[in-house]
């Protein structure tokens, strides 16, 4: 196998999940899909570690993949409970709802009204009623319609 | 010839590059979705990656360019999904996906233990912590801050650029055979020389660790072990205390409730 041909493909590859990555982050007001772009990036970087680590021949790379990952798995941990905390205060995992924290001299963002159902609805499959139906569950209400 | 009638890989790049960005912008949210902007801007999508496979280096093997082609497809579509979906739970649904294309590549790439790693650790655990999140805190439905984004046009550009200087760079990597060198290889060749004085020892010891990251050696992950517990160990000592840490930090955050004024939550005051 050509190895400087695999080690340019990894890293491209790797380079296009950090893209992506800081895209996601840049751009979403959701603070769940903002901590998942951060890890799409982590992830960018695992790639490209494991290809130098791969090129070189030895294991330095790898053994920072598996840092990279346990580091990963305690800021998940910490950073939900910070979500879960912000959701508590404010009821929403709006990254917006914390814009009182700005400078001061910056100005406030107002979202812009939308429209009140989506343009493209979800479509969700439908399965063929078949037999009796069955009596009204009261706990129909606890679930959702949709995600 | 086919080849002669496309344009230079430098060419190719920045299309992909600027196809990207124009792809991005019109697939991530922006208040008012139609079905004309999301399938323009998956055809864009389309294009560019057409572009990224077009430009990319030979592996020599069918089987195995095929192989890396599907699994690093998977990975990056699904990384893109990730990013541009509106419901969060469809995101960390294609997190998922993007997870199992990135330990593909992984495998591929020889590191046997990481690829599992990857989906045992993220995939098994933290995946699971999210979506565990989103189940307590996700209004039903679509919130009005899942359908709008945050400067979608500036961010898809510098995304873009930053993209674009990575690929330039990396397809650099070629035109200096010098900057990367394997040392493993190097070391060995150094050390035939060497031995026809009768550094035997030395000639050994880098054609053993030459074969360290054979893909297809039996004791790879054993080795993998030796050096992480050999020559690592005290940063293996580290992160245990920082995974304690942070299992005690997070248990002694979350048990306050968001209460600011360190009072019992109400539910709390009536159980104690």
């Amino acid at each position: 196998m050509n190895q400087l041909a695999l080690l340019q493909n990894a890293l491209v590859v790797g380079a296009i999940l950090f893209s992506l990555g800081l895209v996601g982050i840049l751009t979403r007001r959701n603070l769940i899909v903002m901590f998942l772009s951060a890890e799409l990036m982590l992830q960018g970087i695992s790639v490209s570690l494991v290809a130098w680590s791969r090129h070189h021949g030895d294991f330095g790379g790898q053994v920072l993949v598996i840092f990279v990952l346990t580091v990963a798995a305690c800021e998940a941990a910490v950073a939900l409970v910070f979500v879960l905390q912000a959701f508590a205060r404010t009821g929403r995992l709006d990254s917006a709802a914390w814009q009182s924290l700005r400078e001061s001299n910056l100005p406030r963002r107002v979202d812009r009204e939308l429209p009140a159902v989506d343009t493209v609805p979800p479509t969700f499959p439908r399965l063929t009623p078949a037999g009796v139906l069955p009596a009204a569950d009261e706990n129909d209400l606890l679930q959702r319609e949709h995600v | 010839m086919i080849a002669a009638a496309l344009p230079s890989p430098g060419v190719i790049l920045a299309g992909a590059v600027t196809a990207a960005a124009v792809s991005l912008w019109l697939l991530l949210p922006r208040g008012a979705d139609s079905r004309a902007a999301s399938w323009l801007g998956g055809l864009l999508g389309a294009t560019a990656l057409a572009g990224f496979v077009l430009t990319g280096r030979r592996l020599g093997g069918l089987g195995e360019e095929a192989v890396f082609l599907i699994v690093s497809l998977v990975a990056v579509i699904s990384g893109a999904a990730t990013i541009v979906s509106r419901s969060p739970v469809y995101s960390a649904i294609w997190f998922a996906l993007a997870l199992a294309g990135v330990s593909g590549v992984l495998l591929v790439l020889g590191a046997q233990f990481l690829g599992v790693a990857t989906i045992v650790v993220y995939a098994g655990a933290i995946l699971v912590m999210f979506l565990f999140v989103l189940m307590l805190a996700q209004p039903a439905g679509l919130a009005p801050y899942d359908r709008v984004s945050n400067e979608p046009l500036l961010s898809a550009i510098a995304g873009a650029t930053l993209l674009g200087l990575l690929t330039l760079s990396i397809g650099r990597l070629s035109a200096d055979p010098s900057c990367c060198q394997m040392p493993s290889k190097a070391a060995a060749m150094a050390a035939g020389t060497a031995g026809k004085s009768g550094d035997d020892v030395k000639a050994g010891d880098a054609i053993d660790s030459a074969i360290a990251t054979d893909p297809l050696a039996t004791d790879q992950v054993a080795r993998l072990g030796g050096e992480l517990f050999g020559r690592h160990l005290l940063a293996v000592e580290a992160a245990g205390v920082l995974l304690l840490v942070a299992l005690v930090g997070s248990i002694a955050v979350v048990s306050r409730h968001g209460d600011p004024s360190g009072e019992l939550a109400p539910g709390r005051r009536a159980a104690s």
